[in-house]
């Protein structure tokens, strides 16, 4: 009898552990990255959003910009101190994407959602979604000019558990612009042939945090710029997701190249001291 | 001894089917392949019921209150203006119309969640298979794309789903069935049900029964949709599409105006005055 239960017990031994096995390659090979992961804010910082979040946006990045784009960054500043945008403009008047990196902010946080063929980066806001291609694709002999650019990711497994635990992305252009690393408008290069590598983990010691290295490449750079953006997993296992539509809520009108308000009472109105009203020519033909 | 080796033995078993049940929580196995690119079938188009006209073709069964708010969208379209559609100003068609699949469809199933990607405006949906219950404050806080709580069925006992059954409430207003503007009610109290399979004899035939629920209409208003999965050795490339990047439309206060190729403001129907610029004279004095 024991020996008949011990052999049931070996061959069920045997099942189960192949059955393991298996499901363990296929199902557990990826990291649990679930949830809803919100900017890392550092108390104090002040200001808007930055892109190296250890330091205060704006003129606070130390951003390593050659003297052709601090000049264009001076510009733009100057621009939003009378009230307009400066080089910022086409995201906040215009509600287009800010792009790589700006979309990597969590202004709302981000969710990743992993398959093996693809993890999709999933952002509320103007910037909808990036896609990480994980199918050991090639990179394309053209690639479409886009605010996201073209992500091919590779899974890496360093402690050699095997469970991969570092997604090693490459994110390359053309990029459609400008764009800008926070609200200032911190200027990439107009010519949008930034390339972008990131490494992403969660963090060893504690695993509500999750880790994107990123390193610009950029002409507008005097050298690679390496920033460490964390994000902290929220406590709900079943997070509310909101909708983010820039152009619902915006105040900001873009006639042509002049940015406008729109007041309260809804009339068209100027942002800087002793701005023209837009020319309204076209309007005039129908008043004769 | 002998004894001894087979209670260890039971111990590693009860622990290895332990570990396995945690991991076959999820089974992409058990999923069907919605991998891939999808696009509308051919008849598919811009439209809520793919099978009738765009319109008044659609013979939508709206309330006598409702068609009357029809016919006066039409008729300030016929003069230029928009009339309830408001994805003139890039804000999202909202549910049911995300499922006219605008541009190419993406459908990612996770345990949690059937993410259905479209790069149109914001027409991408997630939709929670995790068991949760409908939020107390989604009247409150409606949105475009609806809170949408969905459950995987195997109709055929074969040990695979076959079907995503979904419901959707607490949709946001102001949303169209299509661009003619035929209008939900102003309630907000729309509630969408949905069935997608994967058609039994082509698996790349995606079919979607789709009811609508609405204050505005006399009876629920079903419809069948179909999707094809795009066949390619390639890797798909999918588009960008950034509405708000060529919209040549303004709108100021409650008026919509054009935006010449020369950048200027221009009318956007007959007659239409230019906007009123009296906050501007007031920076002369």
């Amino acid at each position: 009898m024991l020996f008949r239960m011990w052999i049931a017990t070996v061959v069920l031994t045997t099942t189960l552990a192949m059955g393991v096995t298996a499901s363990a390659q296929e199902l557990s090979k990826y990291p649990d990255w679930k949830g809803a992961w919100a900017r890392f804010a550092i108390r104090g910082l002040g200001g808007q959003p930055s892109f190296d979040q250890t330091k205060p946006w704006g003129r606070g990045q130390e951003a390593p910009l050659t003297p052709e784009y601090q000049a264009v960054f001076e510009a733009s500043l100057a621009d939003q101190a009378k009230g307009g945008q400066g080089n910022f403009i086409d995201h906040s008047a215009r509600c287009l994407p800010a792009g790589m990196p700006l979309s990597m902010v969590a202004f709302l946080p981000l969710e990743f959602a992993i398959t093996p063929d693809a993890t999709y980066v999933l952002i509320t806001g103007a910037d909808h979604l990036r896609r990480i291609f994980t199918d050991a694709r090639n990179w394309p002999e053209e690639i479409e000019p886009s605010y996201q650019g073209y992500s091919i990711g590779k899974w890496i497994d360093e402690d050699g558990d095997g469970v991969y635990d570092v997604l090693e992305v490459e994110t390359r252009g053309p990029f459609k612009g400008p764009r800008a690393f926070d609200a200032t408008g911190l200027p990439l290069h107009f010519d949008n042939q930034s390339v972008f590598k990131e490494r992403i983990y969660r963090d060893k010691t504690d695993p509500k945090i999750l880790h994107d290295e990123i390193t610009v490449f950029d002409h507008a750079l005097t050298r690679p710029w390496v920033v460490d953006k964390k994000y902290v997993r929220t406590p709900n296992p079943r997070p509310r997701w909101t909708e983010n539509n820039c152009m619902e809520s915006n105040n900001l009108v873009a006639v042509g190249k002049e940015m406008y308000a729109i007041s309260a009472d809804g009339y068209l109105m100027p942002v800087k001291k002793d701005q023209p009203p837009p020319d309204i020519r076209y309007f005039k033909k129908y008043d004769r | 001894m002998f004894e001894r080796s087979l209670i260890a033995a039971i111990a590693v078993v009860l622990a290895l089917g332990a570990t396995t049940a945690e991991i076959r929580a999820w089974d992409d196995s058990k999923y069907p392949d919605l991998k891939g690119q999808w696009v509308r079938a051919p008849g598919g188009g811009a439209r809520y019921d793919w099978s009738k006209p765009a319109g008044r073709g659609q013979e939508a069964p709206l309330t006598a209150e409702y068609q009357a708010v029809y016919e006066a969208t039409i008729a300030d379209q016929a003069q230029g203006g928009q009339g309830g559609d408001p994805t003139y100003r890039c804000l999202p068609p909202g549910m049911p119309r995300v499922m006219h699949v605008y541009a190419p469809m993406e459908i990612v199933v996770t345990a949690e969640t059937t993410h259905i990607l479209i790069e149109h405006i914001h027409d991408s949906r997630r939709i929670h298979t995790d068991g949760r219950v409908w939020p107390q404050d989604m009247d409150e806080n409606p949105m475009f794309s609806g809170y949408s709580i969905g459950k995987w069925v195997d109709t055929d006992g074969d040990g695979k789903f076959d079907v995503l059954e979904v419901e959707t409430r607490g949709i946001k207003n102001p949303r169209t069935y299509d661009p003619t503007g035929i209008p939900f009610h102003a309630d907000g109290r729309t509630v969408v049900k949905e069935r997608f399979y994967l058609d039994k004899n082509n698996p790349n035939l995606l079919h979607l029964e789709l009811t609508t629920i609405d204050n505005a209409l006399t009876r629920p208003w079903s419809v069948v949709k179909h999707f094809q999965r795009v066949i390619t050795n390639k890797p798909i490339w999918w588009r960008e599409d950034v509405c708000v990047e060529n919209n040549v439309h303004v709108v100021i206060g409650e008026q919509n105006y054009f935006l010449s190729t020369d950048g200027l403001l221009m009318p956007a129907r007959k007659d239409q005055p230019p906007p009123d610029l009296k906050y501007f004279n007031q920076t002369r004095r």
